[in-house]
């Protein structure tokens, strides 16, 4: 195909747009509300992951002691459980240190731990446990949890489950609005096509008459299709991304000072634009081309 | 040019359009096809075009036998036919230049060569102070001639003209004639399908009479049945 007929036939599927304004304006919105909703369940889906990915990396638990024993105990038990298989670590804190931990991340409430100190420390005295394998949290966490001194466990193991299963429940909803949305898409850019080949047919006719190819005849609509997802695709990332930049922001700040869970749980709007960019660029694109293709096959076999 | 062997066409329901069609138009030569509705005319057109294929017989158009043809290649078979219309076909929002442009920007013709080609057919049809007038500002004889000179863009080897005085007056069917006249003058062949008798005869060129999807007669006015045949 030569520039010039390119640039022609490009031209004619930009045109078209044009006469057939209030359809392009409808068809671009249905498809970016379709986007921005598949977006939304796919960055929640994405988090997801990430939380799931940071809490494997903590492998840490929290073992917190019995307030009667003494601190040679302690030690003698620190030795047990550094000694039960896959512990890669196990560091000995005490209340104290729990106290002064707590002061400093609540600073501001200095005044509500003055009168907690020495024997009236209400916190109990603890060992961090690290594992080498996440998946043997929950046996090391039983075990310890039945030697003699241990008060209590406290692993994310719990957390790991209910992300999972939050995941499990996003992934599949995700998936099936992607096939829902993306079906409906098809057809509105499909409608959107039909329109606009109703309204060239005659030129259609002509241009089988006088010889022109399918690809000759297709590009337009293509043109139109292709263009009507790209800018549906441009518009679902800004609103996405915009939506996303306030969201992260302020669910990172909530996650601050929470057990187990930490700000970079949440993955930086630096980390998703580019995936959320290209990939409605290419769901537009991959949409448009495809209800062009199925609205115009009928109307080739002349 | 054209050659049709033995040509059958048959439509679902046992609808006969074509009954053992055989003859031969040869390179420069005018043709009327001529007939009332319903005697095969349309299927006749379409079996050149490759519009529709023959149940049984061949088809050769320029040397080609249709039926080896492959769905690709008949753009180009067609690239090398100029068709005019009976309802004309413009496109009423392209000026005169640009409806005649626009026959060889579709099948990527260079625009030099466009800007070189486009005038000269103006000017064979007579159109060439109307180059930027629409469709709809022209009178029917005008438009008639925008739809002729679409066809010749291609300098096309065959033009068919489809029931081209079917629309129009007498005085503007006569104007139509004497362009069809001048483009098989500059090498055309052309071939007219209609069903009016009159005009053809006056015209004085060979005529093939199809009734019914038979060809009763062939040949030129006041000769006999099946003469000046092949």
């Amino acid at each position: 195909m030569k520039w010039s007929s390119f640039r022609y036939l490009f031209g004619q599927g930009l045109h078209a747009m044009r006469l057939n304004r209030m359809m392009t304006v409808t068809s671009v919105g249905v498809l970016t509300v379709c986007m921005v909703i598949t977006g939304c369940a796919g960055l929640l889906s994405a988090n997801l992951t990430s939380m799931m990915e940071w809490l494997g990396r903590q492998n840490e638990m929290v073992v917190m002691l019995d307030r009667s024993a003494t601190e040679e105990e302690y030690l003698e038990l620190g030795e047990e459980i550094r000694a039960i298989p896959g512990v890669s670590e196990a560091a000995y804190h005490t209340k104290e240190e729990a106290l002064n931990e707590l002061s400093a991340e609540m600073e501001g409430y200095a005044s509500l731990f003055e009168d907690l100190s020495g024997e009236e420390n209400p916190l109990y005295a603890r060992y961090t446990v690290s594992v080498s394998e996440p998946e043997q949290m929950e046996a090391i966490g039983e075990q310890i949890s039945g030697m003699p001194l241990v008060e209590v466990v406290r692993s994310p193991q719990l957390l790991v489950d209910t992300f999972l299963r939050l995941q499990r429940t996003v992934r599949a909803v995700s998936w099936g609005l992607v096939a829902l949305l993306g079906i409906v898409s098809v057809v509105v850019i499909g409608n959107t096509i039909r329109l606009t080949v109703f309204a060239r047919r005659r030129e259609i006719t002509i241009m089988k008459y006088v010889g022109a190819t399918n690809a000759f005849i297709r590009l337009p609509f293509f043109v139109e299709g292709v263009t009507v997802g790209v800018l549906a695709g441009l518009l679902s990332s800004g609103l996405v991304l915009g939506a996303y930049a306030a969201l992260a922001d302020r669910a990172a700040g909530m996650l601050q000072g929470m057990e187990f869970m930490g700000p970079d749980m949440v993955l930086p709007l630096t980390a998703v634009w580019p995936l959320v960019l290209g990939g409605f660029l290419l769901f537009g694109i991959l949409l448009g081309s495809l209800g062009t293709t199925l609205s115009m096959r009928k109307y080739l076999n002349v | 040019m054209i050659r049709f062997e033995n040509v059958y066409k048959e439509y679902p329901g046992d609808n006969e359009a074509l009954h053992d069609v055989d003859l031969h138009i040869k390179r420069g030569e005018f043709v009327f096809v001529l007939g009332p509705s319903g005697a095969g005319k349309s299927t006749f057109l379409k079996l050149i075009l490759r519009e529709e294929s023959p149940t049984r017989g061949h088809v050769w158009v320029d040397g080609v036998d249709l039926a080896d043809l492959k769905e690709k290649q008949i753009p180009y078979l067609r690239r090398k036919i100029g068709v005019v219309f009976q309802d004309f076909r413009l496109i009423p929002t392209m000026t005169v230049y640009d409806n005649v442009a626009f026959a060889l920007r579709v099948t990527d013709v260079s625009e030099d060569r466009i800007r070189e080609r486009v005038p000269i057919v103006l000017k064979l049809v007579g159109l060439t102070h109307k180059a930027d007038a629409y469709p709809p500002t022209l009178s029917g004889g005008e438009q008639q001639r925008v739809a002729v000179g679409r066809a010749l863009a291609h300098s096309p080897e065959l033009l068919i003209a489809d029931e081209p005085t079917g629309n129009v007056d007498p005085a503007m069917s006569l104007e139509m004639m004497k362009l069809l006249v001048a483009a098989n003058n500059v090498g055309a062949t052309v071939v007219v399908v209609t069903h009016e008798q009159d005009m053809a005869r006056r015209m004085g060129k060979r005529i093939i009479l199809l009734e019914e999807g038979r060809v009763v007669t062939d040949g030129k006015p006041g000769q006999g049945k099946g003469g000046a045949r092949g």
